[in-house]
């Protein structure tokens, strides 16, 4: 959730469905975003070059200019984040590559909590991106140690090998220990691109590294899923 | 003009056979009439022992004219003689020019010789005299036509017999390449290719064949919109669903906002969940059928993707058992983990949904040589044999004896099928021993080079 210090995160609609615009807009308020709408795509475009936000939902068909046109225009002057908000199926869009220059695209039908999970993926991106904050070389925390240059991993001294990207994932983890870390996040930081529905490679990753953890005696219920959400390391 | 094909049959047929019989007929005849002369060799030979024997004759040598007819027997094995003839016109009838011209005892050497006579013919070689005939039994080494009982057979038998194979060949030809074309197109129309016609490649051709390829194409022209139309229906109607229910989920959050932990909210959250699957699943579906495309770009290990379903199917149903038996790690290569995780994320979902509740759904994966089996039983009613092959159909409906109906099986299924198929695999139902069903999924281990 934004939070309440900073300068308050703008956020502009594109969107022709007037309900969807409305109710969109009454729910990201709620989160103390500041909204702004449109409801096609020349006014969207518009507003959009012409003013600063720090987030675009984009639908994509749109009435006058599709949301891709939009887009494409808008990507030769502004880097502004842009979701966009597709019909497609959702495996048809990944394989097709729709997403075309888009930071993260999402499959209708959706709901609220993972339109917020993506939207606050990519603002946290788009911060970190400027301060690399410096990192040490060795985590620990409750009997795990984590050393980043020999990538090795020990429970209570016992070695635990795993692949680069399960070591990875279990440094993001570390680094973020007892705090939720949603689905769209940890794709973004440990696989490096975006999450898509029935995308199980995080969770595969997941599953080994909790096995073989809990293989060299950690109790299974330190690395959790919360359902719907992400994982959580306690 | 109707029945083209019996027309043109017919005509090849009786044409070609008056013909062939009248050609072989032609070639016997000319054939014996060619064989039946006595070599030009052999004629003069004759010609030279009947001048050697006028020449003795009229030196008037009559014993060694004898002694060299004796040697001339013996040499050819044959019978000579020389005989004066005397023609006696006799009641006052008269003799004609020519006949007395032309009167001889024998054969003439130039003449044909009956070659089925089984006798030589005697052969006549007449003195200037006129009167004086040298007769000789054609010596057997002379007799033409030695070769015609050989020759007889290969025209009379041999050359039908090459001919009519020959047009056997034509027809054959004629009738089965378009044949050909069509039995191809069937094949090529059943794997799921609509746009496939016949008609055309066919050229000129204008009969009954063509007119079977033209209802070919009519009926796949018929079939193909039909499929078309149907998948575009499931398709469209999905895609419009999208944003009403997107609508419905947005106003579900905000009613959640005033009511927080609403049992209907989160009953209708439920609902909404289910219908989105169900959307995204029929979607998917359609695009895989209209598509075919091959999933099969990426490595995983099943053991992590079976694990991670299970993990979330045991927080979806919290009264259900699900136990997993797997190898330790089970790599699989040219896959799609996308595409093979919500197949058997749907499977298990059935399964689980169809089990009463503390009852147990099992998972077991297997490694062979060459594939991995995995078997999920549930302890469900079962489906009757008879319909274990339509629980793939998208939205079919099992109805028990007494009327009793089932929940459906939406698309899930018919959707994992394709899905497994896209990957290079198999999936189907048996029943299982004790009641309930198993899903049995084949996938094909491709070792990585």
């Amino acid at each position: 959730m934004p939070d309440k210090n900073k300068a308050p995160i703008s956020i502009l609609i594109i969107e022709d469905d007037l309900i969807l615009n409305h109710q969109l807009k009454q729910l990201l308020e709620k989160q103390s975003f500041i909204v702004t709408q449109c409801f096609n795509g020349d006014q969207g475009l518009q507003n959009a070059v012409s003013n600063h936000y720090d987030l675009i939902l984009l639908d994509v068909s749109l009435p006058k200019r599709d949301g891709y046109s939009v887009l494409n225009t808008l990507r030769q002057s502004q880097q502004t984040p842009v979701i966009i908000l597709t019909a497609h199926g959702a495996e048809e869009e990944r394989i097709m590559g729709f997403k075309n220059g888009a930071d993260d695209y999402l499959p209708k039908p959706f709901n609220f909590t993972e339109l917020v999970l993506r939207i606050e993926a990519i603002l946290r991106r788009a911060r970190a991106a400027i301060p690399q904050q410096v990192v040490d070389s060795v985590l620990q925390y409750e009997g795990l140690m984590l050393d980043r240059q020999k990538q090795q991993v020990f429970f209570q001294e016992h070695p635990v090998q795993l692949t680069p990207i399960q070591f990875k994932l279990l440094w993001t983890l570390m680094l973020h220990a007892n705090h939720l870390l949603s689905k769209p996040q940890l794709y973004r930081l440990v696989m490096e691109r975006d999450f898509s529905r029935y995308d199980r490679s995080l969770d595969m990753h997941m599953s080994r590294v909790r096995r073989k953890l809990t293989d060299v005696g950690m109790p299974v219920d330190r690395l959790q899923t919360v359902h719907g959400t992400g994982y959580i390391l306690l | 003009m109707k029945r083209r094909l019996f027309w043109k049959l017919c005509t090849t047929i009786t044409v070609g056979t008056i013909l062939l019989f009248w050609i072989i007929h032609h070639l016997i005849l000319q054939t014996e009439q060619h064989m039946s002369f006595i070599d030009q060799k052999y004629q003069q030979q004759l010609i030279d022992y009947a001048s050697h024997a006028e020449k003795l004759y009229l030196q008037g040598d009559e014993e060694k004219l004898a002694e060299w007819i004796k040697t001339l027997q013996q040499q050819e094995n044959t019978w000579v003689a020389l005989i004066r003839s005397k023609l006696t016109p006799m009641a006052g009838s008269e003799m004609d020019d020519y006949f007395v011209e032309n009167f001889a005892l024998g054969r003439d050497v130039s003449w044909k010789i009956h070659l089925y006579f089984a006798q030589n013919p005697i052969m006549d070689i007449t003195f200037a005299d006129g009167h004086t005939h040298f007769l000789i039994r054609l010596p057997q080494r002379m007799r033409p036509g030695g070769y015609w009982t050989y020759t007889s057979l290969l025209l009379q038998i041999a050359l039908p017999m090459l001919l009519l194979a020959i047009l056997s060949v034509v027809i054959y030809r004629h009738v089965m390449s378009p044949l050909r074309q069509l039995e191809k197109a069937t094949k090529q129309f059943s794997d799921g290719d609509y746009q496939v016609r016949v008609r055309d490649d066919l050229g000129k051709r204008n009969d009954e064949i063509a007119a079977l390829a033209s209802t070919f194409d009519s009926m796949a022209e018929r079939i193909g919109a039909q499929i078309q139309t149907q998948r575009n229906l499931t398709s469209d109607l999905s895609h419009e669903l999208r944003t009403p229910l997107t609508r419905v989920e947005l106003a579900l959050s905000i009613a959640e906002q005033s009511h927080p932990g609403d049992e209907s909210l989160q009953r209708i959250r439920q609902e909404c969940q289910q219908m989105r699957d169900l959307v995204e699943d029929a979607l998917t579906l359609a695009w895989l059928e209209n598509e075919r495309p091959a999933l099969r770009n990426e490595s995983l290990d099943l053991t992590d993707l079976i694990d991670s379903i299970v993990e979330n199917a045991r927080f979806e149903f919290p009264k259900h058992v699900i136990t997993v038996q797997t190898p330790e790690t089970a790599y699989l290569h040219q896959s799609s983990d996308r595409a093979l995780g919500h197949a058997i994320e749907n499977i298990l979902r059935n399964a689980l949904s169809h089990t009463p509740t503390q009852g147990t759904v099992s998972l077991s994966l297997q490694q062979y040589p060459d594939r991995f089996d995995l078997h999920i039983d549930d302890q469900g009613p079962g489906v009757p044999k008879e319909h274990l092959q339509n629980i793939f159909k998208p939205f079919f409906r099992l109805h028990t004896p007494n009327s009793i109906v089932h929940k459906g099986f939406g698309v899930g299924l018919a959707l994992a099928r394709r899905q497994v198929e896209a990957t290079g695999g198999k999936l189907w139902a048996q029943p299982h021993e004790q009641g309930g069903l198993t899903m049995i999924m084949q996938l094909p281990l491709i070792t990585k080079n």
